[in-house]
C-alpha cells in the first residue's frame, strides 16, 4: 500500500464532511418539497381505499332534512375499513330512510357504481356501515389515538369529485378530544365532498373518519354549518374499529342515556348532584336518587358535570358504566339525628348499564305550591307551603298552608338495594321539585312535615298533573303579598308602567310591575298580542289589576315590524327579561309566554328560543307554528301549555290544527289544557296571572 | 523538511476535498431548488398586477388582479365587470401604472388579455404541459379586497392543490361556460380581487389563474378554483392569434315542464315530498317499456349522473336537450341494471 493510497483513504472523510455541511444547509430550502412528497405519498398509501358515495332513494323531505346549509344530494365519501366490502360513510351522505347506497369504485377505467346495503348505524357518530359484494382494499394502517399530538399533520382525504385521484386537503390536528370524547378536530378543510373519507397522518396512516360530528348535541346535522371554516371532526378510527363488530352484525348503536338531571345549570361550575333521577331510568334501576353527588365515573374522580360529560358521552346504550355517589346520611330515620352531628355522607359504588331511550314520562305532582323564591337567592332550608291546590293528594293527605316541608321519604325503587327508604332532606323547593319529577305517577312519597314546632310524616300517592284550569283557581290562591283583596280595584300606586330600556332596543317594550312587597320574587307574563308595531302606554290598563293581585310583571313587547313579528323581536324580549331581572326579584318557576293570534304561534317560538326557563306557554285563537318541535316532556324541561279560543272565526280557522297539536303535546307527555276566555273573548288577564301563580305547583 | 510539506500538502488536500464535496453538493441542490419560498414569492409577485376598472357601482369591486405574460406587457386575466370600462389600468409591483388596453378576450375559457406600453417586463411563461400532481404546495398571489395599494406587492396565501377535476363535476350547480378541468384548490382564493391572481408552485413555477367568484346557488359553498397553465396559454393563443371563439357553447336548455310520461315511465306519487324515484308503471310499447324498465325499479341516475331525489330525476331529465341520449341507471333487487330509453322526444306533456 503506498502513501499515496493511504492519504486518498483519510481525505475521504473530509470530502464527505464538506458535503454534509452543504447539504443541511439545502434541506432547510427541500423540507418544504420533502413534505409535498410526502404528503403526496401518504394520499397514495390510502388512495385505492377511499371510495366515492352517491346518495340513491331518498326523498325531498330527507334530504331537506338532513342538511339546512349543504344539499345531502352531491356526492361525498366514504372509507373501506375492512376486507369483504366493509365501507363506513356518514349519515349526511345515507339519511336514516335510506336503506342502500351507490358506492363508485375508483378503478383505472373509470369509476364503477355498486350498490351498497346498509348494514350497520352508529347514531351517536353519525356513521353508517355499508356493504358491497366486492373486496376492495381497506385501510390497514392506523395511529392509536393515544399517540395523536395537536400541531401534527393531518390530511383530509375526500373522493366526491370523479378524478383519477381522491381530493386532498392538508391541515394540523387541533384538538385530540371534541364532541365530548367522540371525535379529534382538524383545521383542514371539512365539506360534504370529504365527510366519510379518511384523515391520515404524513405517514398514510388514518387518524380518523370525517364527520360532521357537531361539538356538544347529540344532533347529527347540525355540524354541517362549520364546513370549510377551519374546524372539522373525525371520529377515532381506533374507537370505529372497536364497534365495527357491532355494526358489521346489523346493530344500530344509539348514544348511551343514564337518566338523571342536575340540580346545577351550568355544566363546567356545577357539580354533578342529582335534581332527578327518571323512575324506570338505568340511574334508578342502579338506586341513584335525587340528591346523591356523583363523585367518580370509571375510578376518575367528577368534580364538575362537564367531566361525567367526558365519560357518558363517548358511550353507547349497552355500555356500562361505574359510577360513585356520594349520600347525605338519612337523618330524618331517627329523631336524634338531626340534633347530633351529622354524619359523614356514605359513599355508594353502582355499575349502571345505559340505554337508548328512556320510558315516557308525564310529570307527577302532589298539589303543593311552594311559596317564591328568587333565581338569584333561594330560600334554604325547609319549603314552606304557600297554599295547596283543592282536592289533590296533598290536601287529602292534610297538608296545608305554612306547613314546612323538611325531607322526603321516596318509594323504594325497583331493584334498589343501597338504602332507598331513608329520607332525602330537603333544603329548597328546587330539590323538592327534583325529587317529586322523578316519582312515578301512582307511587307514595312520604313527607316529613313541621307544623308549629311539631314534626309528622304524611304519605302522598302522586298523581298525573293536572291540564286545565279549576274554575275557582282564582278564590284558591291567595293574594300575593299586600295586594288588595279579590274585587277591589287596585289602588293607582299599586303598580307601575315603565319601559324596559336596553342597549340596541329601538322600541323598549311596555311593563306593568307590581310595585308592592318589592321583595318578593315576580311571576313573568310575555304578552304577545297580534303584532300592531309600537306598544302604547293604554294597552298595559287590562293588566294593571291582575299583575297587582297575584304579583306578576307583564310584559308587553311591540313588534318591529308592524305586520308581523319576526326574528328581531325575540332578540329584543330576551333583553327586556335581562332588564327586568336586573329590576326586581323573579321566580324562576314562573315564567309564562302567552300570545294572541298571530302572536300565538310567535309565543311557542319565543318560548323555544328561551329554552327551558319558559314553564307556561299559553295560546290564544292560535295553533302551534308549523315548523314547531314538541320535544318529549322531561323533568326540567316540561312546559305548561294552553289553548284558549274566543268564540269567532278566527278561533274556529284554527281549531283544526289545535285538535292536532293537542295529540302531538300529549303523544309528548305534556297533554295542553284549556285557557277559560273572558268576557267577549278578550284576554282574561286575571286568569293568566293566577296561573302563573300555579306555574310552581308540585 | 520533505515531511512538513507532505504535511502541507496534505491539509491543502483536505480543504481541497471539503469544498469540491460541499460544491458537488451544491450542484444537486441548486438542480433542486433555486430559492428559498420567501425568493420564490418576491421573484412571482413582480410578474402579478393590480388591475383597475369598472364597477363600484351595486356593490361590484373595481379591481382585480392579472398576470404579466410577455416582457412587452400583455396581462392575462379572468373576463368580468370590472374589465367594462373605458378607462383600465395596470399597476405593477414596483408602482408603476399604465394605462391597458384590451386585445381581446376568450369567452369560451373566461379569460381576457390587455395589453400595457411597457418593454422588458418579467413575464411567467406560458407553456402546454401536463398539470401538477394532486397534493402540490401552492402559493396564491393576488390583489385580494384590492388591499395592495401602489407599490404594495400582492398578498401571498398558501395551500395545497386538492383536486383536479371537471369544473362541472362540482357538486351544486356553477354556472359557468368553462368546461375543462380546473385545479380546486385548498386554500381560501375565492375573494373580490383574487380573480386573475398567479398560482404557482414552491419552485416558483406557474401552476394556473385564480378563477372568478363562484358560488353555488343552492348550497352557498364558495369555490376555490384556478384555471391550469395549459388552458391559458391555449385562451392567450387564440386570443393573440384573433382565433377565439366569439360565443360560449349553447347549453342544455332546460323545459322545466318535461314530464317523463313522454317515455313511457309513470313515477310513485309524490305525496308530502316523501318518496324517493320509484318507478310505479311502465307504459306497454313506451321507450321506457322497450330499454326493459320495470315497476319498482329505482331510478339513481342519468346519463351517468347520480339522481338522489325524485326532484333531482325530474331536473336531470329537463335538463337533457329534445334528441339527446336518455340513459338511465336503475336499482334492481340489489344490483345495477342500465337501460337505455334511446333519444330524449321534444318537451311537452304527453296529450
Amino acid at each position: 500500500m503506498t502513501a499515496m493510497t493511504q492519504q486518498r483513504i483519510w481525505l475521504w472523510p473530509w470530502f464527505v464532511l464538506g458535503a454534509v455541511a452543504s447539504a443541511s444547509m439545502a434541506v432547510a430550502e427541500e423540507l418544504p418539497f420533502a413534505e409535498e412528497a410526502a404528503i403526496r405519498a401518504a394520499v397514495d398509501r390510502v388512495a385505492a381505499s377511499v371510495v366515492r358515495i352517491e346518495t340513491a332513494g331518498v326523498s325531498e323531505a330527507a334530504l331537506a332534512s338532513s342538511a339546512e346549509v349543504a344539499p345531502a344530494s352531491g356526492p361525498s365519501t366514504g372509507v373501506v375499513v375492512e376486507e369483504g366490502g366493509w365501507i363506513l360513510a356518514t349519515s349526511f351522505a345515507v339519511p336514516q330512510d335510506a336503506r342502500e347506497a351507490i358506492v363508485m369504485l375508483p378503478s383505472a377505467a373509470g369509476s364503477q357504481r355498486r350498490v351498497a346495503r346498509v348494514v350497520g348505524r352508529d347514531l351517536s357518530r353519525g356513521l353508517v356501515l355499508l356493504r358491497i359484494d366486492e373486496s376492495p382494499p381497506p385501510v390497514t394502517e392506523w395511529v392509536p389515538r393515544a399517540e395523536l399530538a395537536v400541531g401534527q399533520w393531518t390530511i383530509a382525504v375526500g373522493r366526491a369529485w370523479d378524478g383519477a385521484v381522491p381530493s386532498v386537503a392538508v391541515g394540523i390536528l387541533s384538538a385530540t378530544n371534541r364532541s365530548w370524547g367522540r371525535s379529534v378536530q382538524t383545521d383542514a378543510s371539512i365539506s360534504p365532498a370529504n365527510y366519510g373519507g379518511p384523515l391520515i397522518d404524513i405517514r398514510g396512516r388514518a387518524i380518523g373518519i370525517l364527520a360532521p360530528l357537531p361539538a356538544d348535541t347529540a344532533g347529527m346535522n347540525l355540524g354541517t354549518e362549520l364546513y370549510d371554516s377551519g374546524i372539522g371532526f373525525a371520529v377515532p378510527f381506533e374507537d370505529m374499529l372497536r364497534v365495527l363488530p357491532r355494526l358489521k352484525n346489523g346493530e344500530t348503536l344509539s348514544p348511551g342515556v343514564l337518566g338523571i338531571g342536575y340540580s346545577a345549570r351550568d355544566p363546567f361550575t356545577g357539580e354533578a348532584r342529582i335534581a332527578t333521577c327518571r323512575p324506570g331510568s338505568p340511574a334508578a334501576k342502579a338506586g341513584l336518587r335525587a340528591g346523591d353527588l356523583i363523585v367518580a365515573a370509571e375510578g376518575r374522580p367528577v368534580t364538575r358535570i362537564a367531566e361525567l360529560r367526558h365519560v357518558l358521552a363517548p358511550r353507547y346504550a349497552g355500555d356500562t358504566v361505574r359510577l360513585s355517589v356520594e349520600r347525605a346520611a338519612g337523618q330524618a330515620k331517627s329523631e336524634q339525628a338531626k340534633s347530633e352531628q351529622a354524619a359523614p355522607p356514605s359513599r355508594i359504588d353502582v355499575q349502571v348499564t345505559l340505554v337508548k331511550a328512556l320510558p315516557p314520562w308525564r310529570r307527577p305532582i302532589l298539589g303543593i305550591v311552594p311559596v317564591r323564591s328568587a333565581a338569584r337567592e333561594p330560600r334554604p332550608g325547609p319549603v314552606k307551603v304557600a297554599w295547596v291546590w283543592a282536592g289533590s293528594p296533598a290536601a287529602k293527605a292534610g297538608i296545608a298552608a305554612g306547613d314546612q316541608i323538611e325531607a322526603v321519604v321516596p318509594p323504594l325503587a325497583e331493584g334498589d338495594t343501597t338504602g332507598a327508604g331513608d329520607a332525602i332532606p330537603v333544603d329548597s323547593a328546587s330539590t323538592l321539585a327534583g325529587i317529586v319529577a322523578g316519582t312515578d305517577v301512582g307511587k307514595t312519597l312520604g313527607l316529613v312535615v313541621d307544623r308549629d314546632g311539631k314534626r309528622q310524616t304524611l304519605s302522598i300517592e302522586s298523581v298525573a298533573m293536572p291540564t286545565d284550569l279549576p274554575g275557582d283557581l282564582l278564590e284558591q290562591i291567595p293574594p300575593f303579598a299586600a295586594a288588595p283583596a279579590a274585587g277591589v280595584a287596585p289602588a293607582g300606586d299599586a303598580v307601575t308602567v315603565e319601559r324596559l330600556q336596553a342597549a340596541e332596543v329601538a322600541q323598549p317594550p311596555l311593563a306593568v310591575l307590581p310595585s308592592v312587597g318589592s321583595k318578593e320574587p315576580l311571576g313573568v307574563i310575555v304578552f304577545l298580542d297580534v303584532p300592531r308595531g309600537p306598544i302604547d302606554d293604554a294597552q298595559a290598563a287590562e293588566w294593571k289589576a291582575a299583575a297587582a293581585r297575584h304579583g306578576v310583571a307583564v310584559i308587553l313587547p311591540g313588534s318591529v315590524d308592524p305586520q308581523r313579528w319576526g326574528r328581531e323581536d325575540i332578540g329584543g324580549i330576551k333583553r327586556a327579561l335581562a332588564t327586568l331581572a336586573t329590576k326586581r326579584a323573579i321566580d324562576p318557576a314562573r315564567i309564562a309566554v302567552v300570545g294572541r293570534g298571530a302572536g300565538g304561534a310567535f309565543a311557542w317560538l319565543v318560548a323555544e328560543s328561551l329554552g327551558p326557563a319558559v314553564r307556561g306557554v299559553a295560546l290564544i285563537d292560535s295553533a302551534l307554528p308549523r315548523q314547531a318541535t314538541v320535544e318529549p316532556a322531561e323533568p326540567g324541561r316540561s312546559r305548561w301549555v294552553l289553548f284558549g279560543a274566543a268564540a269567532d272565526d278566527a278561533a274556529a280557522d284554527v281549531s283544526p290544527r289545535v285538535e292536532a297539536d293537542r295529540r302531538r303535546l300529549d303523544e309528548a307527555g305534556s297533554p295542553a289544557g284549556t285557557l277559560p276566555m273572558g268576557q267577549g273573548g278578550r284576554v282574561p288577564a286575571a286568569t293568566l296571572a293566577a296561573w302563573v301563580e300555579a306555574l310552581g305547583l308540585l | 523538511m520533505i515531511r512538513h510539506a507532505g504535511a502541507i500538502r496534505a491539509g491543502l488536500m483536505m480543504v481541497i476535498c471539503f469544498m469540491v464535496g460541499s460544491s458537488w453538493m451544491d450542484g444537486i441542490a441548486s438542480r433542486a431548488a433555486a430559492a428559498s419560498p420567501q425568493e420564490t414569492i418576491a421573484g412571482a409577485a413582480r410578474k402579478v398586477v393590480k388591475i383597475h376598472g369598472a364597477g363600484g357601482v351595486r356593490g361590484l369591486e373595481a379591481y382585480q388582479t392579472g398576470l404579466l405574460v410577455s416582457p412587452a406587457g400583455h396581462v392575462v386575466t379572468v373576463m368580468s365587470t370590472v374589465l367594462d370600462a373605458d378607462e383600465l389600468s395596470c399597476v405593477l409591483d414596483d408602482g408603476r401604472r399604465y394605462r391597458a388596453t384590451m386585445v381581446g378576450v376568450d369567452p369560451r375559457r373566461e379569460l381576457a388579455v390587455l395589453s400595457i406600453e411597457a418593454e422588458d417586463l418579467p413575464a411567467f411563461t406560458l407553456a402546454a404541459g401536463d398539470p401538477v400532481p394532486v397534493g402540490t404546495r401552492i402559493f396564491a398571489l393576488s390583489n385580494l379586497f384590492g388591499v395592495a395599494v401602489g407599490d404594495e406587492r400582492v398578498s401571498a396565501q398558501h395551500g395545497v392543490v386538492s383536486a383536479l377535476v371537471p369544473l362541472e363535476a362540482r357538486r351544486g350547480s356553477y354556472e359557468v361556460p368553462y368546461r375543462g378541468d380546473v385545479y380546486i384548490l385548498d386554500c381560501t382564493t375565492n375573494n373580490p380581487g383574487s380573480p386573475g391572481g398567479a398560482v404557482i408552485d414552491w419552485r416558483g413555477r406557474l401552476v394556473g389563474m385564480l378563477g372568478k367568484e363562484l358560488r353555488a346557488s343552492g348550497s352557498g359553498i364558495w369555490l376555490n378554483y384556478a384555471i391550469p397553465t395549459a388552458a391559458l396559454n391555449e385562451g392567450y393563443a387564440e386570443i393573440i392569434s384573433g382565433t377565439a371563439s366569439p360565443a360560449a357553447p349553447a347549453g342544455a336548455t332546460a323545459s322545466p315542464g318535461f314530464d317523463p310520461a313522454v317515455l313511457g315511465l309513470v313515477l310513485v306519487p309524490d305525496l308530502l315530498d316523501r318518496t324517493p324515484p320509484f318507478i310505479e308503471t311502465v307504459v306497454a310499447d313506451s321507450p321506457a317499456a322497450r330499454a326493459g324498465l320495470r315497476p319498482d325499479d329505482l331510478v339513481i341516475a342519468v346519463g351517468g349522473r347520480s339522481v338522489a331525489s325524485r326532484a333531482a330525476l325530474q331536473r336531470a331529465l329537463a335538463a337533457l336537450a329534445a334528441g339527446d341520449a336518455v340513459q338511465l341507471s336503475v336499482v334492481r333487487s340489489g344490483t345495477i341494471v342500465e337501460c337505455d330509453l334511446g333519444p330524449r322526444p321534444a318537451a311537452g306533456r304527453k296529450r
